[in-house]
């Protein structure tokens, strides 16, 4: 009886973990370049009493064996990277990467991490960074007498001064993973290479897997308000029934203690 | 005095009751579980089907078998879930030999391979399926027997396997995995099975039977204690009338 507790305890942790991670998918609907994590579940391990297959009589063998679970675990949580909607801000330093590369950045003590958030600004050296203020990997200065900025296809940043002479002043480098789900997210919309992403190959927007880059556009969030509803009424309701079965349980066993009066 | 064969009856009942009140908590708590399948119990329905003349304590066969009927199919859009349809189960491959699952979640490792969420590879028809280094996942296409491509160049197959008369004899290993004990069963290619990428299969678990099962269970299960006590003041009678 106590293995039935454990095993709808189980289930009740799972599903809150789940609303868990609905919740955070749902927090970040507007948050640029954001992808949704999905969790993946799977059975914990079996107790078998009885291999199919065993001898019940001489020459007979049990067609089906006899295993009791011992309950749900979530195993991983999944980043789905699919495209989000492209939304056109028309701001020249926005951009959007319409296939499966990372934009590179230096963090202040150094590490390179990478994100899908491409809102660029420039700071007081006129450095391309990112809204949280990191510079963006190779580092690409805007001169502080440009006049205009544009972000071609390719990631070339060109510029126009004011007597209308333009120059490239670099080329944005893209990166991407074998294992884009394996990255950790540090936060901040940056997520850092892991042993599971494996390492990243860079290259220039365009080339094969890098996407190209549009320029005037922001990735919004995968995030679907509708899919992430339905979830979390399925996990609410799941929850309610692996509570009830606990009840179910301590029903039974308050009729069995009641046998000794 | 030799205990009564009610008492005796009774025991063996409750022991099988408390066995399937845990599968059925094990279902439940699977309700969210991808490729999940259902642990059937039959022994609470056998009861209303058994002889009373026949019946003898003792004879209460338990078995667990595995419902492999179709569950529900959802939508991920991630290029790399893939949901079965129809009679068939993919191989992971792992140190200990075959494991099957119906779960196709799958990621890529660091190497490019097809790896299972516990990033154990999953099998193909020429070994390990490897996506090209330079392809994004979302050109990966499947079509419906397995065959997978990378912007239009083959690049492997899954294996997918059946076993048309010992399903049966699969033994649930944990993780969404299967395992066949007996050595002498080889798996045959599957051949009525479709995959459909992007989808998820869900579990197979449905509530309403679950908690249908549960009451039944736990009815039965009072019933049983009742004739217990009954059959103690019973003998407690009988006692009192033997001892004056």
């Amino acid at each position: 009886m106590m293995k039935a507790f454990s095993t709808a305890a189980t289930g009740m942790t799972g599903q809150q973990m789940l609303v868990d991670v609905i919740a955070n998918n749902l927090a970040n609907v507007n948050t640029t370049g954001f992808k949704r994590s999905q969790i993946n579940f799977q059975d914990l391990l079996y107790v078998t009493l009885k291999e199919p297959g065993t001898e019940v009589a001489s020459g007979i063998n049990s067609p089906s064996g006899t295993e009791f679970g011992s309950g749900v675990y979530a195993a991983s949580t999944v980043k789905v990277f699919t495209a989000g909607e492209l939304e056109n801000t028309g701001r020249p330093l926005d951009i959007a990467i319409s296939g499966g590369g990372f934009i590179q950045v230096t963090t202040p003590s150094g590490d390179l991490r990478y994100t899908r958030d491409g809102s660029l600004q420039t700071n007081a050296n006129g450095e391309l960074v990112t809204t949280t203020g990191y510079a963006i990997e190779p580092a690409i200065s805007i001169p502080t007498d440009a006049a205009s900025v544009s972000i071609e296809k390719d990631g070339g940043v060109n510029v126009m001064d004011s007597s209308g002479t333009q120059s490239v002043v670099g080329t944005l480098q893209l990166a991407r993973f074998p294992n884009a789900s394996g990255l950790s997210s540090e936060g901040d919309n940056l997520l850092s290479e892991t042993p599971a992403s494996g390492t990243p190959t860079t290259g220039t927007a365009g080339e094969n897997g890098f996407g190209t880059i549009l320029a005037g556009f922001l990735e919004k969030s995968n995030v679907q308000m509708v899919t992430e509803l339905v979830n979390l009424i399925n996990a609410q309701r799941a929850y309610e029934i692996n509570s009830r079965a606990i009840r179910a349980g301590d029903d039974m066993l308050r009729t069995a203690s009641q046998i000794v009066r | 005095m030799k205990m009564s064969l009610i008492s005796e009856q009774v025991s063996t009942s409750i022991d099988a009751l408390t066995r399937e009140f845990n599968i059925v908590t094990h279902n439940l708590a699977n309700v969210s579980t991808v490729g999940y399948k259902r642990q059937c119990n039959a022994f609470s329905k056998s009861l209303g089907t058994q002889d009373p003349q026949s019946y003898s304590p003792g004879t209460i066969e338990l078995n667990s078998t595995l419902d492999f009927s179709q569950g529900g199919v959802t939508q991920t859009g991630r290029p790399l879930d893939f949901a079965l349809y129809g009679k068939g189960l993919f191989v992971i491959e792992t140190p200990d030999g075959p494991l099957y699952t119906r779960n196709g979640t799958f990621l890529t490792n660091q190497n490019n391979q097809v790896v299972d969420s516990l990033g154990r590879i999953v099998a193909g028809q020429a070994g390990p399926i490897t996506v090209p280094n330079n392809t994004d996942l979302s050109l990966l296409s499947v079509t419906g027997d397995g065959s997978i491509s990378a912007g239009g160049a083959a690049i492997g197959k899954f294996r997918l396997v059946d076993f048309p008369d010992d399903q049966n004899k699969l033994v649930p290993a944990g993780d969404s995995c299967y395992w066949m004990p007996d050595v002498n069963i080889a798996p045959v290619p599957a051949e009525q099975v479709v995959v459909r990428q992007g989808y998820q299969e869900a579990s197979n678990v449905k509530i309403v039977d679950e908690l249908v099962d549960m009451i039944l269970v736990s009815r039965l299960y009072e019933a049983n204690m009742k004739s217990l006590s009954a059959e103690r003041d019973a003998s407690g009678s009988l006692m009192n009338v033997a001892m004056g």
